[in-house]
């Protein structure tokens, strides 16, 4: 298994050096010339020249591309525009929040979506199913920044039994960090949730049906031996699929949710990043948001050599 | 009379009907039987009769979105099972009474270990730990005859050939030493050679165990070689019973002689195709099960028919010592065999 998941991260390298090359070439051939950007609207044509010369976009393409690829191989993803402060540094700090508000979105969708989905399909067609999948269609319908103000309203503006916005990060205590996430996760994992519990549902009425369901019932075991056990590990390839789905959405989802939260995450970064044409900086973030979705990849594709042994690796 | 001559399972005018877009599907329509303890009763009838639904019954386990036993009594060990609350049922189900399915590749479950699979139905009726049902399932393994046993609890089901895997299936079945063991069709998927070892296999075991197997087959053949006694079925309904004997010896019901014309014999030469020439088949289609049968349900197709037959349903009657038949014209059949 070790050395399946070793040669397995050794596979994503190629991805990623193609994920870097089109990062170069998409920002080389973006409309608008960063120089003429940075050097400001009333800027003479030597004044533009000077910031070109300065970035180094004066020199041949391939030179370009080499030192550029140089640079990253030591983890050097440039220097931002408009801050002078080293990309790979600005987004380090931005990791947390993101980090912190993916995995807690994840949680709270994924703690919600199986117990529903198995319920919703252990009791199929029945009143607690109808009410359960009226509940995800709804849940997937809301718009993120909707729930996320009606939220706001009643826990912070109305009980004021959570703060309104704003992040803390965990080395300044775990209550304060988890406190400040739970509206955003909530907020954010509800869509993620209907998602997730409709697959759950699907995969296992489809599962339930089959003819090893019925031995297991044959030897008289407990209900929740036969659907957690029994039905679930059976059931769960396409529900951890989606999951890795609903993290490329989630990601997406991040920006609305860290800019109704206020919460200083990557989203935020990119957002203002792409709103200056702060180019290093929107490279340095598809590339970690590209790795980041190479490595939930990596991770679904070994938890199916986990889950299903009739996978071979 | 001595409790040994008292029957383990007794099924009383079972009713089992299925709610389909189509009507109600009388799967199984007035069936009653004995089943004597450490007796291997057969349960013969083409494709479609009710034989599996017949069996799902005995365990409570017809899907209750659309089947529901709706009449009838199935008592074991004199304790009735129709209307048992589900508990109760739970508590017998893989310890009393366990089964075996028409289908070893697809009865075991893909993604659990075969020790995993033995081993919970021990541990979850004989209140045994984990580690000695462990035990207990290599014994099993061991006692079904599958080689390297303790290599085998940890591998799974796609591992291991259809024979084995209904070895396995057996293991499970007798893992607790249950009273009653049904086996619906346990060889029919199976090559030939195979099904002679695996019914040999659960008689030996059966010896071993004095468990009463209920042996479901459509095979005539198969019921000749294993089974004491022998219920035909035909459309949900029983047609006839009696002992093996005296079954072959004197068929009573037109069915039941219809079946035995069409055994395969093996005393007729193949051609050069390899094919044998074509069996004697029953003329004429088994009726449809949502339409309700006022008379006899083989009267579409038996020679023997009278207007009686059709709007009147035929009694089952001893016609014999222990051999019943629900025929209206049996005097009329017996002379013309
Ligand atoms: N879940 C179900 N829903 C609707 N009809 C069903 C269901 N299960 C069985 N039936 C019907 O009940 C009848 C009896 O089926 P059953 O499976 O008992 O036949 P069988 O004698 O076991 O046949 P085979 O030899 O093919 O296994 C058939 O007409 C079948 O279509
Ligand atoms: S009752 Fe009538 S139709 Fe039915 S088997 Fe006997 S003779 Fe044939
Ligand atoms: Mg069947």
């Amino acid at each position: 298994m070790t050395a399946y998941i070793v040669r397995r991260l050794f596979a994503t390298l190629p991805v990623m050096a193609v994920v870097a090359v089109f990062v170069f070439f998409l920002v080389r051939f973006a409309p608008g010339d960063p120089a003429a950007i940075i050097a400001g609207e009333d800027a003479t044509a030597d004044a533009i020249a000077a910031v070109r010369a300065k970035l180094g976009l004066d020199r041949p393409m391939l030179e370009q591309f080499v030192i550029w690829t140089l640079h990253l191989l030591q983890g050097d993803l440039g220097v931002s525009i408009f801050s002078d402060l080293p990309v790979s540094r600005l987004i380090e700090q931005r990791l947390e929040p993101t980090v912190a508000l993916t995995f807690s979105t994840l949680f709270v969708a994924v703690a919600l979506a199986i117990p529903i989905g198995v319920i919703a399909a252990w009791k199929a067609r029945k009143l607690v199913d109808r009410l359960a999948m009226a509940f995800a269609v709804l849940g997937f319908a809301m718009p993120v920044f909707v729930l996320a103000y009606v939220l706001i309203w009643l826990f912070s503006v109305k009980w004021g039994v959570l703060p309104v916005q704003g992040y803390s990060p965990i080395s300044q205590g775990l209550w304060p960090f988890l406190e400040k996430l739970i509206l955003p996760s909530v907020a954010l994992g509800v869509t993620y949730m209907a998602l997730i519990a409709r697959i759950t549902r699907a995969s296992m009425l489809e599962v339930l049906a089959q003819d090893y369901i019925r031995t297991a019932n044959s030897k008289g075991l407990a209900t929740d031996r036969v659907l957690l056990l029994h039905a679930l590990k059976n059931a769960a390839v396409p529900i951890v699929t989606v999951i890795g789905i609903g993290i490329a959405l989630l990601i997406s989802g991040v920006v609305i949710t860290e800019t109704v939260f206020n919460i200083p995450g990557l989203g935020r970064l990119t957002v203002d990043a792409v709103l200056k044409r702060d180019y290093p900086i929107v490279q340095g973030l598809i590339l970690v948001f590209a790795a980041g979705k190479v490595l939930v990849n990596l991770a679904i594709d070994i938890s199916y050599a986990f889950l299903d042994p009739r996978i071979r690796y | 009379m001595s409790v040994d001559a008292v029957p383990v399972l007794q099924v009383r005018d079972l009713r089992t009907y299925f709610n389909t877009l189509d009507g109600v599907v009388r799967a199984v329509d007035g069936v009653t039987f004995d089943v004597g303890r450490g007796e291997t009763l057969g349960i013969v009838g083409e494709s479609g009769c009710g034989k599996s639904v017949t069996a799902l019954s005995i365990l409570r386990l017809i899907p209750p979105e659309t089947g529901r036993i709706v009449g009838g009594s199935i008592r074991f060990d004199g304790r009735e099972l129709v209307g048992l609350d589900e508990a109760e049922m739970k508590s017998l189900r893989g310890h009393r009474i366990s089964m075996i399915f028409q289908e070893p590749m697809t009865s075991l479950n893909p993604v659990l270990t075969v020790g995993t699979q033995i081993a919970e139905n021990v541990v979850r009726h004989l209140g045994v730990s984990w580690r000695q049902g462990l035990d207990r399932a290599r014994e099993m393994l061991e006692l079904v005859r599958i080689a390297d046993a303790a290599r085998r609890l940890d591998e799974y089901p796609h591992q291991l050939s259809g024979g084995m895997r209904q070895r396995v299936m057996i293991a499970i079945a007798l893992s607790c030493e249950p009273r009653v063991l049904i086996a619906d069709e346990p060889t029919t998927a199976l090559d030939v050679t195979i099904q002679a070892q695996i019914l040999d296999l659960m008689l030996e075991l059966k010896e071993k165990l004095g468990t009463a197997i209920v042996l479901i087959t459509h095979d005539l053949g198969v019921i000749a070689e294993t089974a004491e006694r022998v219920v035909v079925m035909y459309a949900g309904r029983k047609v006839e019973e009696a002992s093996v004997s005296s079954l072959f010896a004197q068929p009573m019901h037109p069915y039941t002689r219809g079946l035995m014309r069409a055994i395969p014999r093996l005393d007729i030469e193949a051609d050069t195709a390899g094919r044998r020439p074509r069996l004697q088949e029953i003329p004429g289609l088994v009726p449809i099960l949502t339409r309700p049968i006022p008379g006899c349900a083989f009267a579409d197709r038996c020679g023997f028919a009278t207007d009686r037959c059709r709007a009147e349903r035929p009694p089952s009657v001893e016609v014999r010592p222990g051999h019943e038949v629900a025929c209206w014209e049996t005097a009329r059949v017996a002379e013309a065999a």
